[in-house]
């Protein structure tokens, strides 16, 4: 067993020699990871991140900025057999791409493999931010109808974040792999 | 005369010591247990190493240790799941339960006027919630800027278009970074959806 052990001890004082006592150290040991692993939370929950490009409340204090338009990708939802990848530069329409609606089953689950997959060629010919430095993401908006259940329409958001690109963090560090694209919901 | 009353009080058992092998006269035991020239049966257990595994792993439970508990997820709740997602963050929750919407576990309206107008409009008592609950926030840290994140936990067969107003709503009221509530599916769930 584990000691203290000075040398000493044989005058008539206070020993100065000791055991320590590791059984209830071990026990106590083995209470706090029993106490731990019980109260320990395994959580498997995430986010799905959405930007609300709607005004909010105003900054009389601040000049807004004219923006030079972009392109947006607006990903229409709406019909039944396909969707629909509109290029705009303001209210330009610039290109249109029907992609099939082939919804896959994971589970229970509904996901659209090729939705993602367009959407990523589709930003690797025409996406405007793709340098590391680059701050801004592509702005994709999502058309869809008010009947649509919100799990369909957190697979089609699942599917524009499928592209991603390299980015580094303006104070520096590590580069991280972020999607390309930002998405916020049409209004009408 | 002393010494005679002492032998009276004499114990003849001493206190037994720790070890078997020297005082006693069974030498087949003595045998046995030293191993009698072969492997020895008597074996220290190594105490100090499994100290140390105990430590080590009471420390990584410390480390990720919530004092918050669980994320209150409504057991009617139904939750979508998806593959680029991003961890979860400290936000003031949103969570619309049939017809009810609750922040936080306090109800902030229902669903059902929207579902009867079937247009997207402003849900009052979640948006003067929300704003208070902003203007706490930049009380209790003056100067800093609000970040603004909100997180809806929706069920999966809710319709879009309450969705939409709820979202709205909580951007007209301040809170303009909305995050949805998700399950991870499979693989191990990459960073997504902003940064």
């Amino acid at each position: 067993m584990a000691g203290i052990d000075t040398g000493g001890g044989h005058g008539k004082g206070r020993a100065t020699n000791h055991e320590i006592p590791l059984i209830p150290f071990i026990d106590f040991l083995l209470c706090l990871v029993a106490f731990l692993l019980v109260t320990a939370v395994w959580s498997q929950m995430a986010r799905i991140n959405a930007d609300a490009r709607v005004p909010g409340p105003p900054k009389p204090d601040e000049e807004v900025e004219k923006q030079q338009k972009e392109k947006q990708l607006h990903v229409e939802m709406r019909g039944e057999r396909k969707f629909q990848l509109v290029w705009k530069e303001g209210s330009t329409v610039v290109n249109t791409i029907d992609v099939e609606r082939k919804p896959v089953k994971v589970g229970e689950e509904t996901r659209y493999p090729d939705l993602a997959k367009k959407i990523s060629e589709e930003w690797t010919a025409n996406g405007s931010h793709r340098a590391g430095t680059d701050q801004k993401l592509d702005q994709a908006v999502l058309h869809t109808d008010n009947s649509t259940q919100f799990h369909d329409v957190i697979a089609v958001i699942d599917a524009i974040y499928t592209p991603q690109r390299d980015w580094n963090p303006p104070g520096g560090g590590a580069p991280k792999k972020i999607p390309s694209f930002n998405v916020t919901f049409a209004v009408n | 005369m002393s010494e005679k009353a002492l032998s009276r009080f004499e114990q003849p058992i001493s206190v037994p010591g720790r070890r078997l092998l020297h005082h006693i006269p069974l030498h087949f035991v003595v045998k046995k247990v030293v191993g009698g020239g072969h492997r020895a049966s008597n074996h220290e257990i190594p105490l100090i190493p499994f100290i140390d595994f105990l430590l080590c792993i009471v420390l990584f439970l410390l480390a990720s240790f919530s004092a918050s508990g669980e994320l209150p997820i409504d057991k009617n709740v139904q939750l979508p799941k998806a593959e680029n997602v991003l961890d979860m963050t400290e936000a003031p929750m949103v969570a619309i339960t049939g017809t009810q919407i609750l922040v936080d576990g306090v109800p902030a309206g229902n669903t059902r006027a929207i579902e009867e107008a079937n247009r997207l409009q402003r849900i009052d008592e979640l948006f003067n919630i929300l704003k208070n609950k902003r203007e706490l926030w930049k009380q209790i840290n003056p100067g800093k800027e609000f970040p603004g994140v909100a997180i809806l936990q929706v069920d999966k067969k809710v319709p879009a278009l309450v969705v939409k107003s709820v979202f709205q709503t909580a951007a007209f009221a301040g809170f303009p970074n909305i995050s949805f509530m998700v399950g991870r599916l499979g693989g191990p769930g990459g960073e997504g959806g902003g940064h």
